[in-house]
């Protein structure tokens, strides 16, 4: 294998490092979304294997509940994506407009369980009452309380969501599961919404939110069948995210995880995808990107790690590919879950 | 027009708030980053500046001309911030606005914006305000010239036309598409939408909608989205996918031809697949050619899904020589 086709940890190491400190102006727009940046960073230096070496966990881990919202009157109750709102006046207060982000409440909830923390501090049960004013008549989940628009990617929030906290009172599964189902196309692939273009993305929310829902079951063998097919001509060499769409690192993610959950990730030509994924790799100052020869960014530099360990790779943690985190943080929350059934 | 106001703040003339007279009256509140923040942004002194002001009227509550124009300020600095539109909107509501000039900024906003969420769902608050969607069709044609793959664009279109009733045109505006690139997964996939929602698949329209992907597919074979709509309008068959006699013929002609599109072989396969379960034709004669078909596939047509095509020999071999018809394995959780 060329040189430059080996997985270089190191540099991916120090890219993330870089990116969980501080990130440069012209990111302003992802001021909103930090935690977001922080799951990516943190999650992938889980997945490198490298958490250890992560000084101040517990100082993450307090910002992170510094973005926490509880506030059962407004129903707003979660994480915010970002402190954009917070000031002294209002810290851990709720206030206007500080409202949780459901993308927010997923990646809070998950770093949190990657970096060891017990979730004692979050309020499952506002969250499911608050969860519960996000979801629509037809069974999509909206974002925020309000401005925010609905799709595939938030039932899968939600779903993540209802399974960590092992609380599924905030989800009408029926509806959700109705949704989903109409958001399957002709191609047999699912969309972000019914009728529109099947994707790979809004495949894996779909897909994922059954599995994690335990209603895998409501596809028919013959839609299973399809879907599979549909995932699979996917593969170019690395994934592609729909029909005639250059490929793109992350779909090495989304595709190759709903295959995985779909059991048939063996399918998967694995030399192909890796050579792929890590010819996206910047050989000099760490991270992947979505294409050849383009600026490595934080999202793909994780899903890139995320698909690679997907095929199981020495240096890699494996990846659950339902929540998207480590096996290892994964079997943390298992053992969570066990300790609060108990005390029940 | 002009699209460039959004390069107002980087240029030289530009007062920061704090430094405004006008605003004299207005706390700043600064951000609480807590005391070890994490995936800190260097912040330029404008964000800081609008942001901190932005914060001093949420407390506030102020819904004013001015008020209005720093959530113009801070959704230029950061179109994906929600909170800045939802404000946006509550202002507009309480100041009773005028929507079409919103309408207009949001145009220009999204043209420089157009994979943001938030601009899309800015302009569909207001179509759904003013309970018109005349100039949705024309708009989102104008972002699908830069790049008509644009998800949002044809998730707003298709959100205009079944809240507005504006299929008319549609299927010659798609066609349009298709004749620029026969490729856009995203045309073929609106196609459907609009017979879908609007004559829906009567066997004429199958017919002729049968003709019409034929005849894409005689252009350029090896084209995955016109293969995936033939076997959508086959959904609709009643038949099923294997006794359209159009379809059957085309396929064994264009194969006899020497055409190994993996896309024509799989088709095929499944059309076996289909006879075998319906016990229909020779099953012992019809098993040989799928498996021969999956060997062809996995060993030369399509070699990247080798261990797929081995896998449905093995079933189609398996297949009608158990009563059990599982085609995959257990399910993933
Ligand atoms: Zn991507």
């Amino acid at each position: 294998m060329p040189v430059n086709l080996i997985l270089k940890p190191k540099l991916h190491k120090k890219y993330l490092y870089r990116c969980l400190q501080c990130i440069p102006s012209h990111f302003a727009s992802y001021d909103t979304t930090r935690l977001v940046l922080a799951f990516f960073a943190i999650s992938g230096l889980d997945l490198l294997k490298d958490l250890d070496s992560l000084k101040k966990q517990q100082k993450i881990i307090d910002w992170i509940y510094s973005l926490q919202v509880v506030d059962n009157k407004e129903l707003v109750s979660g994480f915010q994506g970002s402190t954009t709102l917070n000031t002294i006046e209002n810290r851990n207060r709720s206030a206007p407009y500080k409202w949780c982000h459901i993308a927010g409440t997923y990646t809070a909830l998950c770093t949190l369980l990657i970096l060891g923390d017990d979730l004692n501090r979050v309020n499952k049960e506002a969250i499911a009452s608050s969860l519960k004013v996000l979801q629509l008549p037809n069974g999509v989940f909206c974002a925020s309380k309000d401005g925010s628009e609905s799709d595939m990617r938030f039932i899968y929030c939600a779903a993540c969501i209802s399974y960590i906290i092992d609380d599924w009172s905030g989800v009408d599964i029926e509806k959700a599961t109705d949704y989903i189902l109409k958001s399957l196309t002709y191609e047999f692939g699912f969309a972000q919404a019914p009728q529109l273009e099947a994707h790979g993305g809004s495949t894996y929310c779909a897909i994922a939110s059954l599995a994690l829902m335990g209603k895998l079951s409501a596809l028919s063998e013959i839609q299973r069948k399809n879907i599979i097919r549909w995932l699979l001509n996917r593969q170019k060499d690395g994934f592609q995210g729909r029909p005639n769409k250059p490929v793109d690192t992350c779909y090495s993610f989304w595709v190759g995880a709903a295959l995985k959950i779909l059991d048939v990730f063996d399918f998967v030509d694995f030399d192909q995808n890796k050579t792929y994924v890590l010819s996206t790799q910047d050989n000099l100052y760490g991270g992947l990107s979505k294409w050849v020869d383009t600026t490595s960014d934080p999202l793909h530099t994780y899903m890139g790690l995320s698909g690679l360990s997907l095929m199981k790779y020495d240096e890699l943690e494996e990846v659950n590919p339902l929540l998207n985190i480590s096996q290892r943080a994964y079997a943390h929350l298992k053992s969570l879950h066990m300790k609060w059934r108990l005390r029940l | 027009m002009s699209d460039s106001s959004d390069e107002e703040i980087s240029q030289q003339k530009w007062v920061l708030y704090k430094d405004r007279p006008d605003w004299k009256d207005v706390e700043p509140i600064p951000q609480d980053d807590g005391e070890e923040p994490v995936v800190t942004i260097a912040y330029s002194k404008e964000f800081t500046d609008v942001y901190d002001y932005f914060r001093g009227i949420l407390k506030t509550q102020e819904k004013s001309e001015r008020a209005l124009q720093l959530t113009k300020d801070a959704a230029n600095l950061n179109p994906a911030n929600y909170t800045v539109w939802q404000y946006r909107r509550d202002i507009i509501k309480a100041l009773k606005k005028d929507l079409r000039e919103e309408l207009e900024y949001i145009r220009q906003t999204i043209r420089k914006h157009s994979k943001n969420y938030q601009v899309w769902h800015h302009r569909k608050v207001l179509v759904e305000w003013l309970n018109d969607g005349s100039e949705e069709l024309e708009f989102t044609k104008s972002i699908l010239e830069t790049d008509d793959k644009n998800y949002h664009a044809w998730q707003h279109r298709q959100w205009a036309m079944k809240t507005f009733n504006l299929y008319e045109g549609e299927l010659e505006y798609v066609d349009s598409l298709l004749q620029t690139d026969i490729r856009n997964n995203s045309a073929w996939n609106q196609r459907y939408f609009v017979v879908n929602n609007t004559t829906g698949f009567n066997d004429a329209v199958l017919s002729r909608e049968i003709d019409y992907t034929l005849s894409k597919i005689n252009i350029v074979k090896e084209n995955e989205s016109a293969w995936n709509y033939l076997r959508g309008l086959l959904l609709h068959d009643k038949e099923g996918l294997s006794k359209n006699q159009k379809v059957v013929k085309f396929c064994e002609d264009l194969y006899n031809s020497g055409n190994r599109s993996a896309f024509l072989l799989a088709l095929l396969v499944d059309m076996c697949d289909e006879e075998i379960s319906q016990g229909s034709g020779d099953v012992l004669l019809v098993r040989q050619k799928g498996i021969a078909l999956c060997k062809e596939l996995a060993s030369n047509y399509d070699t990247i899904r080798c261990k797929y095509w081995e896998y449905m020999a093995s079933t189609l071999e398996k297949k009608g020589t158990e009563t059990d018809d599982t085609c995959t394995s257990s399910t993933g959780n």
